[in-house]
């Protein structure tokens, strides 16, 4: 059996549940035998090549979250929605009961911590913010879920083994099921 | 008291007339998933969550307001159920804003734990987002309308249990509310007395005490039917 390429991406959440992934600890030898990690935030800006897993933490919040997103279900065969970000957009999602142009003056024009009169940051090469934040399958199909702020490092364990082995999880038999 | 017989999952029992559907599961050991019921209140079928199949019924009937009748064939734990109560738990989530990673409830929230039950792992419908108020004014206690789902038991406590009738029921549809008094703020009622049974109705984190923080929220729902059950008792 050849080895399964497996990637994990960082879209609109806090990077906790990678945190939580990386508390898998010496667990990631019995993943690396099975599988390949291609990609994951801290290797350089290529794009997703093809892989058999990807793993993606956080909700769509802006244009180029979305690109990507639309990207990785082009190159993913199973793609695993991670946390309450990427399930349900959770906290990323409160800034969905104001208006956007509010969330950017209260960061940045009517911040306490300005010194003095502050602007909104407004670069070509900064990436735009959506009017809402959206949980991932509001846009693409998404393959398999993992909800919990962060997942266990069990439970991402459990769902990662599982598909490296060909066989499809179950969180809620394994009572493994959580949010918050 | 007399008896009649009904059939609930296959199941042949012997029950006393003038009970609930609900009442007799309860004492039958079969399970039924509940949010609004609490022992102690009037039953109100807030929830839908207890919903049974009757034979001969052509629509679902909620247990906690449906009385037994002879000969009823009633089913608890169909696949049509367990969709519905699915759908009903994914409704609660995306009705408000339960954020459950910043909830003072989170861990200990009975919305939480029926998700869990009806194996809820994401929710299938756009969220509303509604823009809920947070009252902060009463000395102890909090009321975040964020995390409410509507199912009235700290209305039927304040009223029925201590007979205050602070809260009540606001609008209808999506923009329905509970208020305190006349919809003023909960630290100016004239008529609350500051029992707290209300926050112990609440079953998630819509009602709780300000001297607590996340994770440490206890409450203790079942004092309310013991209270009830005190006050019958003739010392």
């Amino acid at each position: 059996m050849s080895k399964k390429k497996i990637a994990t991406v960082w879209l609109g959440g806090c990077s906790g549940c990678h945190m939580s992934l990386l508390d898998i600890d010496e667990r990631i030898l019995d993943v690396a035998k099975l599988a390949d990690i291609v990609k994951c935030p801290i290797v350089d800006g290529k794009e997703l090549p093809e892989v058999d897993i990807v793993l993606v933490e956080g909700s769509v919040t802006s244009d180029e979250h979305l690109r990507e997103i639309l990207h990785i279900r082009k190159q993913a065969k199973a793609l695993v929605a991670l946390g309450d970000c990427a399930v349900t957009s959770n906290i990323t999602g409160m800034r969905n009961y104001f208006d956007l142009k509010e969330v950017f003056d209260t960061a940045y024009v009517n911040a306490v911590s300005n010194d003095k009169e502050g602007s909104v940051p407004d670069h070509p090469e900064l990436l735009k913010l959506r009017d809402k934040v959206v949980p991932l399958q509001e846009v693409v199909k998404v393959d398999f879920v993992i909800p919990g702020c962060p997942p266990d490092a069990d439970t991402i364990f459990y769902v990662l083994f599982e598909f490296l082995n060909d066989r499809i999880p179950n969180l809620s038999e394994v009572k493994k099921l959580r949010y918050g | 008291m007399p008896k009649i017989s009904v059939t609930i999952d296959d199941k042949k029992l012997d029950v006393d007339v003038g009970k609930t559907i609900l009442e007799v599961c309860k004492e039958n050991g079969i399970e039924i998933l509940t949010m609004c019921h609490l022992k102690g209140l009037t039953d109100v079928g807030a929830c839908r969550l207890c919903l049974v199949e009757i034979e001969g019924v052509n629509k679902l009937l909620s247990a906690c307001t449906t009385k037994i009748a002879a000969n009823m064939i009633i089913r608890t734990k169909t696949e049509k159920i367990k969709r519905y109560q699915r759908i009903t738990s994914e409704l609660f989530f995306a009705e408000r804003n339960h954020v459950c990673s910043v909830c003072v409830a989170n861990g200990k929230c009975d919305l939480q734990k029926l998700g869990y039950k009806t194996e809820m792992n994401h929710i299938r419908y756009p969220y509303l987002f509604p823009e809920c108020n947070v009252d902060t004014s009463h000395p102890w206690y909090v009321l975040d309308h964020n995390r409410c789902i509507m199912c009235t038991r700290c209305v039927r406590a304040c009223g029925e249990v201590e007979g205050a009738h602070n809260w009540n029921v606001m609008n209808r549809g999506y923009q329905v509310r509970i208020i305190s008094d006349f919809d003023t703020p909960w630290g100016e009622s004239v008529t609350c007395t500051s029992c707290g049974k209300c926050v112990h109705a609440c079953p998630t984190g819509a009602i709780w005490p300000k001297a607590i923080v996340q994770g440490q929220l206890e409450k203790k729902p079942e004092i309310i039917g013991e209270l009830v059950e005190k006050r019958k008792m003739n010392l």
